[in-house]
């Protein structure tokens, strides 16, 4: 098993490993690139004074909540300094000047970035296929055909296989419609969404401002509080960020729960899958059963309807924002003999497939005569979506479905984009309900590769949710 | 659902799609709408829209002066400047 931010940093502290060690322990998997995971690696020397300040911490007996901890960056995030892409050409060249608030966060707890992660073209995709660096390739292999390479999952694949390949201890991915838990468990990792509004969105490339969410990649449950520790904070500079108190994640996590605990199953969600997905919902019932959690099935009444909502709102926040992607203020620039066709060029060449398919529907359910027909009505839907959530909440005090459908697949197997849409069906859901999601591994299929299970918890529950996924991982004991 | 007119949603997106590529994106998004389209049968009559999941979130700060990017920081990536204007072909005729 993977080595745990407590106990790295326990490491440190009794003076086994120094900061710079570690470090270049991982600097070197992450330059092997042999998956493609980085967009960007970041040299020991231009991380030096950070190294230093960290080790100083630690030999003053005073380290900081993830000093000296190496994290990837998924690279949507804005570093300062530090060029970020969203793995699109027409950013290639973007350097921000200024830190998103997540990650100004990691770096006044001590952590030290290795490298921005690759992920798919604006966060869009569950492969990591559209990005303009290339697909990422899945660390695991099927067993019945080693040679075949597969995807990460998307759309923050690159933070996950680099996690899962040992590249970086933990990763900041982003969540839109299961960026975080779809590529966590097709990776064999931990993945959490935390609730809307509970991280900043500032500094964050946006694709769907009302769904985007940061949240950590990690190897376990705990590593995911360690960073949600860090990230969860009130910031006045977005404006959907929520101004509640805040919990320390760590405390308790290992505790069992005081109260009896319920857990609802939509059987809704379990029609037509495969062995494999089902296994993963039976083995996580009778590892909790053990513990006196109750599973009750419960029934959605909208299930159908997330992704229709999902695919009109997502493209049409994503049209939107990126319409300030033009040519002249940043990114890419392509020549034109008046400032229109500057900006027709600039998109035109900027944008990959994926990416301008995603603005064409966008602006095409916003443009005259079809606003209310698909985006006003895909708003009212998410309504009673989220109704519906808030009604089996009230049964039950968490929700436990599959994270995906299937394995990870082979890079190029998947074509159709209304198929490829399809794997996110079971975490769209709680994404349009603005909930807290966590993929933890649950076990492999026949085929060895690992598959993960979601837990879903009320609005700002996190810790709750987190002491459940603890639980359930000790379990489950895919790790060991 | 009515024809889609690809020349239309490219313009009305400022994007120039090739003309090979016309009928990819257009089949495309046919099919995308038709797939959404299961949305028309669910009853909204009284539900009002949402836009924000959590609608408790208002928090409005302190009125103060505080310092952020300087001219310099927001022309850095400018693709073309000319001293402190970002520079574009000539708009007036």
């Amino acid at each position: 098993m993977k080595n745990s931010i407590s106990q790295i940093k326990k490491a440190l502290i009794e003076k086994k490993i120094s900061v710079g060690e570690l470090y270049d322990e991982y600097l070197a998997k992450a330059k092997s690139g042999n998956n493609n995971s980085f967009n960007l690696v970041i040299d020991r020397e231009n991380n030096i004074s950070s190294i230093n300040d960290s080790q100083n911490r630690y030999d003053n007996g005073k380290p900081l909540p993830l000093d000296g901890i190496p994290l990837g960056i998924k690279d949507l995030f804005c570093t300062k300094g530090i060029r970020t892409t969203a793995s699109s050409k027409i950013l290639c060249n973007f350097i921000p000047n200024y830190e998103s608030f997540v990650t100004q966060q990691l770096l006044n707890d001590g952590s030290i970035f290795i490298g921005k992660n690759n992920c798919d073209e604006f966060a869009m995709g569950s492969s990591n296929e559209t990005s303009y660096f290339g697909p990422v390739i899945n660390p695991w292999k099927n067993k019945n055909s080693q040679n075949d390479n597969l995807v990460p999952g998307g759309s923050s694949g690159g933070s996950a296989a680099a996690v899962a390949e040992g590249s970086c201890v933990a990763s900041m991915g982003t969540d839109t419609g299961g960026s975080i838990r779809q590529p966590a468990s097709l990776c064999g990792i931990v993945g959490l969404k935390p609730t809307f509004g509970s991280c900043s969105r500032w500094g964050i490339v946006a694709f769907a401002s009302s769904l985007d969410q940061a949240g950590p990649l990690t190897n376990c449950v705990e590593d995911a509080a360690y960073v949600l520790n860090s990230i969860n904070k009130h910031d006045f500079n977005d404006s959907t960020s929520s101004n509640h108190q805040r919990e320390d994640y760590l405390v308790d996590i290992n505790n069992n729960f005081e109260k009896k605990i319920k857990i609802g199953i939509p059987s809704d969600y379990l029609e037509d899958v495969s062995d494999d997905i089902l296994n993963q919902i039976d083995n996580t019932k009778k590892a909790l059963s053990k513990h006196g959690i109750e599973f009750v099935d419960v029934k959605f009444k909208t299930t159908e309807y997330a992704l229709s909502t999902y695919y009109i709102l997502a493209p049409a926040e994503a049209s939107s924002n990126l319409a300030r992607y033009d040519g002249i203020r940043y990114g890419v620039r392509e020549d034109g003999e008046s400032l229109d066709d500057i900006y027709l060029n600039s998109r035109t060449k900027g944008f990959g497939d994926e990416v301008t398919r995603r603005i064409l529907i966008g602006a095409y359910v916003l443009s005259a005569g079809y606003y209310d027909a698909y985006y006003r009505q895909a708003q009212k839907v998410r309504r009673l979506i989220k109704n519906d959530f808030q009604r089996i909440l009230n049964e039950v005090d968490f929700i436990l479905t599959p994270t995906t459908p299937n394995e990870a697949f082979k890079i190029g197997d998947k074509l159709d984009p209304i198929s490829m849409y399809k794997n996110d069906i079971y975490t769209v859901p709680t994404s349009l309900a603005g909930l807290p999601g966590i993929s933890i591994p649950s076990g492999l299929s026949k085929n060895g590769l690992p598959l993960g299970v979601q837990f879903i918890g009320n609005y700002f529950e996190e810790k709750s949710l987190l002491q459940l996924a603890a639980l359930a991982e000790k379990e489950l004991s895919f790790n060991e | 659902m009515s024809d889609i007119d690809i020349k239309r949603i490219s313009y009305l997106a400022k994007l120039k799609l090739p003309s090979e590529k016309e009928e990819f994106y257009s089949n495309s998004l046919k099919d995308i709408i038709k797939w959404v389209d299961n949305l028309k049968k669910v009853d909204t009559s009284k539900t009002e829209p949402l836009h924000n999941v959590t609608e408790k979130t208002v928090s409005i700060r302190d009125d103060e002066v505080s310092k952020s990017n300087s001219v310099d920081d927001v022309l850095s990536n400018a693709p073309e400047r000319a001293q402190n204007f970002f520079k574009v072909p000539k708009v007036v005729e």
